[in-house]
């Protein structure tokens, strides 16, 4: 998968992974404090968060690989870090990244668009809610509130990280230090890539 | 023996947590968790040298997120059948759900028990170098990452720096912790501009060192031997014994 890789888009993407892995162990924290509060459905309306480096990455390399790796590798930093949820948290890096990726591995890494981005967002919080379900042992709540709970995820990957993703691209485009990446090309036109 | 656990090769390390995870998530009954939770801690005890004190500051949040999923449990967890013990409200507490609620939050101490275990127990250059030795993790891709992580304590001096320069220009005196979650969001496009360029800088430096990414000996090596094996068996001996508590409750 890396062959066609870069050497500065792997280093890119790896530090895209550490700079998110800081930012969702931030948020984790933030979680946390309210999941005490008002339990598992804390996290649902903000769960976007924790699929935006996917979308970043993405939307900048446009390689295969390119949402899946840095979901993959924030996770492992915040275990590296030190957290309590520890290597179970690169599984779910590993799904959300995976759930990222199918959505963009369907229109053949093509078209980078705000729909697909959001299309994108929403498939990682599909997978990941799959995964959540079996091993948070969500089987035990009432589907009423499990529905309500998916609904959430899913329109937070597609909000915050869709969209959210895209801008925080668009504006990391804007400072002019993504010349010589894909997204920087796409805008010029192909003439000139 | 107050080693063994820091020694123990990552990579297999990785593999008996992860496992143990998955397997727990298949047990609804309050006891499992439990001593799995406390066969952790013990094991910890034994064969670590683990900082008790910061153990616990860290177990502390968990402990809150226990707390968090035993009453939602409660509150909206399936009925089922089965007695109802009281009724509080609107809402009847059966024994499913009773036992349900305490295995959740068990089931979130046990989680994070072995996480910490690993946390506290684990160098994350070593197990970025096993991954590479014994997983057979691309070394483009690992020394990417290594590199990356080297780049943590620049980035938080880049972090302080930004921060201090956004207030010198602005919002003035000490923010509010609400504040600065919302100020997040102007330092992070700064901070990735800063970070985009220093990984183009650190490619071109690696390249210039002649790294291609090729197969390559290792100066530090990562061994994997009896005694990772016999650490391998405690893991799945604790694991089964709290597995086995279905059949005695």
């Amino acid at each position: 998968m890396l062959k066609e890789w870069k050497l500065k888009e792997i280093v890119l993407m790896s530090l895209f992974g550490v700079v998110f892995g800081i930012v969702y162990l931030l948020f984790l924290h933030i979680g946390n404090l309210w999941a005490g509060v008002i339990g598992p459905l804390a996290y649902e309306w903000m769960f976007g968060i924790w699929f935006i480096v996917s979308i970043i990455s993405m939307y900048i390399i446009r390689k295969p690989g390119a949402a899946f790796l840095p979901e993959t590798l924030a996770a492992a930093i915040e275990v590296m870090l030190g957290n309590a949820i520890g290597p179970r948290l690169i599984l779910s890096g590993i799904i959300q990244g995976l759930g990222a990726e199918a959505a963009f591995a369907l229109t053949r890494y093509r078209h980078f668009h705000v729909g697909i981005l959001m299309l994108a967002g929403a498939s990682a919080g599909v997978f990941s809610f799959v995964y959540g379900y079996f091993l948070s042992g969500y089987a035990a709540l009432d589907p009423s509130f499990v529905a309500l709970m998916f609904t959430l995820r899913v329109a937070s990957g597609a909000i915050i990280a869709g969209i959210g993703g895209k801008y925080i691209a668009d504006a990391l485009l804007a400072t002019g230090s993504l010349r010589g990446y894909a997204i920087a090309k796409a805008e010029k036109g192909d003439a000139r890539a | 023996m107050r080693r063994l656990l820091h020694e123990m090769n990552p990579s297999l390390k990785f593999l008996a947590v992860t496992a143990c995870m998955l397997a727990l998530a298949f047990f609804f009954n309050p006891w499992t968790p439990l001593m799995f939770f406390l066969g952790i801690v013990l094991v910890q005890l034994l064969f670590s040298q683990t900082n008790w004190k910061l153990w616990s500051l860290v177990m502390l949040p968990f402990v809150f997120g226990a707390f968090g999923y035993f009453w939602t449990t409660l509150v909206f967890g399936e009925s089922g059948d089965g007695p109802v013990l009281w009724t509080i409200g609107m809402i009847e507490i059966t024994a499913q759900k009773w036992e349900h609620a305490w295995s959740l939050s068990l089931r979130v101490l046990a989680f994070s028990s072995i996480s910490l275990l690993f946390a506290f127990t684990t160098d994350p250059v070593r197990f970025i170098q096993s991954l590479m030795q014994q997983g057979k993790l691309s070394p483009k891709l690992a020394f990417s990452v290594l590199i990356s992580y080297q780049f943590l304590p620049v980035l938080k001096t880049e972090f302080e720096q930004l921060q201090q320069a956004h207030r010198l220009r602005g919002p003035g005196a000490k923010p509010t912790p609400f504040k600065r979650i919302t100020a997040l969001r102007r330092l992070l496009i700064p901070l990735l501009a800063g970070a985009v360029r220093k990984a183009e800088r650190a490619a071109f430096a690696m390249e210039a060192r002649a790294f291609t990414g090729a197969a390559r000996s290792h100066y530090r090596e990562i061994k994997l031997g009896h005694k990772d094996y016999a650490l391998l068996g405690m893991f799945s001996l604790v694991l089964a014994l709290s597995c086995s508590a279905v059949f005695w409750t």
